[in-house]
């Protein structure tokens, strides 16, 4: 094992058990994170099977395919945040305006009330 | 699609069933102004201060409105959305949006109320390119011109003015019509929603006051840009 395989497995390692105690009550996630982190470490221990996989699909090399692989990832994580966070504007936006009808006032009537 | 209306023939609207929404996002200088022209016209007006730094409790104090404050900015579609609101709850038969900058004349409101009360339109929109007196920068032009195609594009209506402040609708157009664009796309998005309930619409010439002061808070290019971003955003997550 060679230096970088050690800081790649602990990465994975640290990363999993983050997750791992945050989502203790969803076993899906636990499944699909379990299998996710394994084949991290086999493919951090074995990487001349990435390209052999490469070679498969047509990617010169494990390295270039796991570059592709990421971009789209990280696209579909954009896209996750994005509607997140267009909902939490939805949200945030319903709050206010309750707030603001609640509290409209009428003008230049309520100094005869006081 | 666009007709002309003949006075004479609409019933007579009382006033006190039409709100004026005034959507103001930091308007102080301009806004007591605005009021003061539309106070005679005998309109209920809302004002929804869209977390402007200043309070215009003071400013407005003298006059009969009602003021809405949103504690943080939303943009200009949420205080609008919020308005509508607020005036169908306080039964509004007829709801107008109007510009808190003082470029429309609160003469034009009566033209487009015209063929609401005539039950020729659920909902009409100000237009300032056909015929209206228009002193428009050539600049401002061009992207009007173009935020028009978008618009087509993107709702499905090509309209003489895409970004026009001024609006009459009826009290069931303004319930079907949500807006959920808080920023400034919203414009956009109401054209869409009149088609999408296939509402019936028509434009109104209306003039708009070209003064120093709206055209410096008017949009710059690049806020054309962000609005066009906005749009397609909003496309793709809907």
């Amino acid at each position: 094992m060679n230096g970088i395989q050690i800081v790649l497995i602990s990465g994975v390692v640290i990363i999993f058990s983050y997750y791992v105690s945050r989502f203790r009550n969803a076993l899906l996630d636990l499944v699909a994170l379990i299998l996710f982190a394994g084949l991290g470490i086999f493919f951090i221990l074995f990487p001349e099977y990435t390209n052999k996989i490469a070679k498969w699909l047509g990617v010169g090399r494990g390295a270039d395919l796991l570059f592709y692989i990421c971009i789209l990832f990280f696209l579909f994580i954009i896209l996750k945040l994005f509607s997140r966070i267009r909902r939490l504007e939805d949200k945030m936006t319903e709050l206010i305006r309750q707030q603001a009808k609640d509290k409209a006032r009428e003008m230049n009537d309520s100094k005869d009330k006081e | 699609m666009v007709f002309t209306f003949i006075p004479f023939m609409s019933p007579q609207i009382n006033p006190q069933d039409v709100f004026v929404i005034i959507p103001a996002y930091n308007e102080q200088e301009v806004i007591a102004k605005v009021i003061y022209e539309l106070v005679p016209m005998q309109y209920k007006l809302v004002v929804v201060d869209d977390g402007s730094a200043e309070e215009l409790d003071e400013r407005l104090q003298q006059f009969p409105i009602f003021l809405l404050r949103h504690r943080v900015n939303l943009g200009q579609g949420a205080a609008l959305q919020t308005g509508i609101e607020f005036a169908l709850s306080k039964q509004a038969a007829y709801i107008v949006t109007f510009d808190a900058d003082g470029q429309h004349l609160p003469s034009d409101i009566e033209k487009l109320l015209a063929p609401l009360a005539a039950n020729k339109a659920d909902i009409t929109l100000g237009t300032r390119f056909s015929g209206g007196i228009s002193n428009i920068p050539a600049g401002r032009k061009w992207v009007l011109k173009t935020a028009r195609f978008i618009n087509y594009f993107f709702a499905g209506l090509l309209l003489s003015d895409a970004h026009n402040g001024l609006r009459a609708m009826t009290r069931p157009a303004a319930s079907a019509i949500h807006i959920r664009q808080n920023g400034m796309a919203h414009a956009t998005e109401i054209v869409a929603e009149i088609r999408k309930n296939k509402l019936r619409y028509a434009e109104v010439p209306v003039s708009i006051r070209y003064t120093d002061y709206s055209r410096k808070k008017g949009q710059t290019l690049w806020g054309s840009f962000r609005i066009f971003f906005d749009i397609l955003l909003n496309k793709i997550f809907k």
